[in-house]
């Protein structure tokens, strides 16, 4: 074993000098396309959120960046979602965030806010080559005229079912058209047709949807309503929100949604990932995982539910967003580093569509799309749903971390009974006043 | 030992005693802080340091990213109409009054059981406290919240029993008496030491009651109790402040929420999460000091009740 490693690390080490050999021999493929042209030894810092197999898929991006740039070497650190923000805001206090960070949407305005985060719109077109990239998605990432980070990727929602499960049931999925009463009645039906799960569970149609806010947000969007002003003032009012979370009082009554006391000991799996529930609406980058928790190959993907207008007005979400931290002493490393990440056609291959479907044209064309693949089926749905997308995205406001997480957690507490819904509105709206002010 | 050596050699030199010893006194305060040194960098830079900053947030509006902001009271003002402050007051203060006797109680029961010398003595002490060995870890949560999930051991065991409990983790109602087995199991510690208070207890007085014809409740009442006296004040006291700080196992169990429904959601995890999460500093820091402050009384409560029940052998009285 021990042998083994070591004969590995050999390998490895002398296939690198080789590598180095040949591209400082061809003065590197990068160094002429305006990549950091000094050869100073520099040492970068890069984090992100994610599992095991992110990683290991950054690892790999990143020997390939180190093999390029022999001169920069890249310390990578990941954590899970919620531990994630929490190191990086106690680095943030500390005036140490990593270099290169992976970014949310969500977070971006209170570091952006508070110049936690460089601007990168200098080494655009210098460092780094946006020409492959979508104007608008670029544009996502630039808060009061600074370019704070640049999306790898997008996601969109979608409606994820079970076809295996709902045979069992003898229920339709829903018609393309269908709308949130239609997907109501969908739900009904599963529940009520009785059917158990190979462990004995009853089959149940979906869980709770109106618990989680980025729900509410495409259904605020497709009654007309832009959720939230430029000057981080909400564009919904409390009977709007009432009347969402209406939207699922008949089936929480009737019990017909995912039983929650099971919901919350199965986290952080759910109901859709054990096989228990036949549908869930997700963002669709979660395919990957779905197949691998639930152990079921066949799951389907269909559009959101249709709006009052009889539009869908689905959006796509810059997902996965890189950023500098602004207290960064190689700046110029980092940028290039950013680029590396966001256009080298490799990187695409290497990450597929785990962290969505990349941004960048020419990552998008270098992904080894397998028919029938879970890579060919979430860009296959995000070219499918196009005709859907209508609108831009919701950009969050500051404290969206905190007003998300509050709107799920009263979600948790309607369904346990323990508040009714005009507490849920009164909670809600006190707890965000505070998160956004 | 080095004391008389010192004074050997420095007893012919011509410099006055008293100044020596000065010197000599002066030297060994030097030294002993010296040898001091890790632990008041420790104390000051870990402990007094961040505590006095967190007393400075208590009164500030902070979020980690821009310079905190004074407000006054206003932190503590929020907290009392706070109804989430409320219910972790609740939960904690549940935990506390429940936990804390049944743990004591079980612990006593234990170590008088195992104060009896027979065969295998060692072993039994040793299993008995094994559980507070590994107690605090993240693990033994973990193992926890899959022995009370739906169709974990727990489950299957009622329905063994014929009681369909279903899992305990989702079910708000039930939670609170997970947390309380949790904590009464790992009485190993206190268990310990009640132990060592009855082996300090004379036999005499034991046999002298028999003579007089006392039975085992009555010898129980009459001397244990008032012997082990100091002993179930000092655990006491020890108990409960710990159970004040029960986290690590709440935020496991919990997933980092204090759910179902807010059923565990214990004062040191909401702290975190309005700090961490939140990241509400000034907020989190005032729920921190008020924490102190009712720790502190509870303390001193303890302290004040101690002389009307505590009962210390070498008293006269």
């Amino acid at each position: 074993m021990q042998r083994r490693t070591f004969t590995g690390v050999g390998v490895a080490a002398a296939t690198a000098l080789v590598l180095t050999a040949c591209s400082s021999g061809a003065d590197g493929p990068d160094s002429g396309g305006g990549g950091s042209s000094s050869d100073e030894e520099v040492t970068l810092t890069m984090t992100w959120w994610g599992n095991d197999d992110r990683a290991s898929r950054y690892e790999e991006a990143i020997d390939l960046f180190e093999e390029q740039h022999p001169n920069i070497t890249v310390q990578p650190t990941f954590q899970d979602w919620d531990g994630y923000w929490t190191a990086r805001s106690t680095e943030a206090a500390g005036r140490s965030l990593p270099d290169v960070m992976q970014f949310d949407l969500s977070y971006l305005r209170e570091y952006s806010e508070n110049g936690h985060l460089l601007d990168l719109s200098p080494y655009v077109g210098e460092q780094i080559d946006l020409s492959g990239f979508d104007e608008a998605l670029v544009e996502s990432g630039v808060i009061d005229g600074a370019q704070i980070g640049i999306p790898t990727s997008t996601n969109t929602l979608a409606l994820f079912y079970n076809p295996g499960l709902l045979e069992q049931t003898g229920v339709e999925a829903p018609a393309e058209d269908y709308d949130w009463q239609d997907f109501n009645a969908f739900v009904a039906q599963v529940s009520e047709a009785g059917a158990t799960a190979e462990n004995g569970e009853p089959i149940h149609g979906s869980a709770d949807y109106t618990s989680t806010f980025w729900f509410f947000l495409q259904w605020l969007v497709q009654q007309g309503i832009q959720p939230f002003e430029d000057d981080g003032s909400f564009g919904f009012t409390e009977d709007d929100m009432r009347e969402f979370l209406e939207l699922g009082a008949d089936l929480r009554e009737a019990g017909h949604f995912y039983p929650i006391d099971r919901q919350v000991q199965l986290l952080p799996l759910g109901g859709f990932t054990v096989n228990e529930a036949a549908a869930e609406f997700s963002w669709d980058n979660f395919l990957a995982g779905y197949v691998a928790d639930s152990g079921t190959e066949d799951i389907q993907m269909m559009p959101m539910p249709t709006g009052p207008d009889g539009e869908k007005a689905m959006f796509f979400k810059p997902s996965m967003l890189l950023a500098a931290g602004a207290n960064t002493e190689h700046p110029e490393a980092a940028a290039t580093l950013i680029d590396f990440l966001l256009t080298e056609p490799e990187v695409g291959r290497i990450f597929g569509t785990s962290k969505g479907v990349p941004a960048d044209e020419a990552q998008r064309e270098a992904m080894e799309l397998e028919e029938g693949s879970i890579d060919a089926r979430v860009v296959a749905y995000e070219e499918e749903v196009a005709e859907h997308v209508t609108q831009p995205v919701p950009i969050p406001v500051k404290g969206f971390g905190s007003i998300e997480a509050e709107f799920k957690r009263l979600g948790e507490e309607l369904n346990y009974g323990t508040i009714t819904i005009d507490e849920f509105v009164s909670s809600w709206f006190s707890e965000a006043q505070l998160a956004t002010q | 030992m080095a004391l008389t050596t010192t004074v050997t050699r420095t007893g012919g030199s011509a410099v006055p005693p008293s100044a020596a010893r000065r010197r000599r006194r002066a030297a060994e305060t030097r030294a002993g802080y010296t040898f001091l040194t890790p632990w008041l960098i420790g104390f000051f830079g870990l402990t007094a340091g961040p505590m006095l900053a967190s007393l400075y947030l208590a009164f500030t509006d902070y979020n980690l990213f821009a310079p905190p902001e004074l407000v006054g009271f206003d932190n503590f003002r929020m907290l009392f109409e706070d109804p989430r402050f409320l219910q972790s007051a609740k939960v904690t203060g549940t935990y506390v009054l429940l936990g804390t006797p049944i743990k004591l109680v079980a612990a006593l029961a234990v170590a008088m059981l195992l104060n009896n010398s027979r065969r295998g003595q060692g072993l039994y002490r040793s299993v008995f406290y094994a559980p507070s060995l590994i107690g605090a870890s993240v693990s033994i949560a973990i193992v926890w919240k899959a022995m009370f999930i739906d169709r974990g051991v727990v489950d299957r065991i009622g329905q063994g029993i014929g009681i369909d409990w279903g899992g305990w983790v989702g079910d708000p109602g039930k939670t609170m008496p997970m947390f309380i087995l949790l904590t009464v199991w790992q009485f190993g510690a206190p268990m310990v030491i009640f132990l060592a208070g009855l082996k300090q207890v004379p036999t005499e007085l034991y046999e002298a009651a028999a003579v007089d014809g006392a039975g085992p409740v009555r010898k129980f009442f009459r001397i244990t109790l008032p012997m082990l006296s100091p002993v179930i004040f000092f655990n006491l006291l020890l108990e409960t402040i710990h159970s004040f700080q029960i986290f690590a196992s709440a935020f496991i169990i919990s997933d980092g929420t204090g759910g179902p429904a807010g059923s565990t959601l214990f004062y040191t995890l909401y702290l975190y999460m309005r700090g961490f999460q939140d990241f509400r500093m000034g907020y989190a820091s005032a729920m921190a000091w008020v924490l102190v402050v009712v720790v502190g009384l509870l303390t001193l409560l303890f302290f004040r009740s101690s002389r009307f029940w505590v009962h210390y052998s070498g008293e006269a009285k």
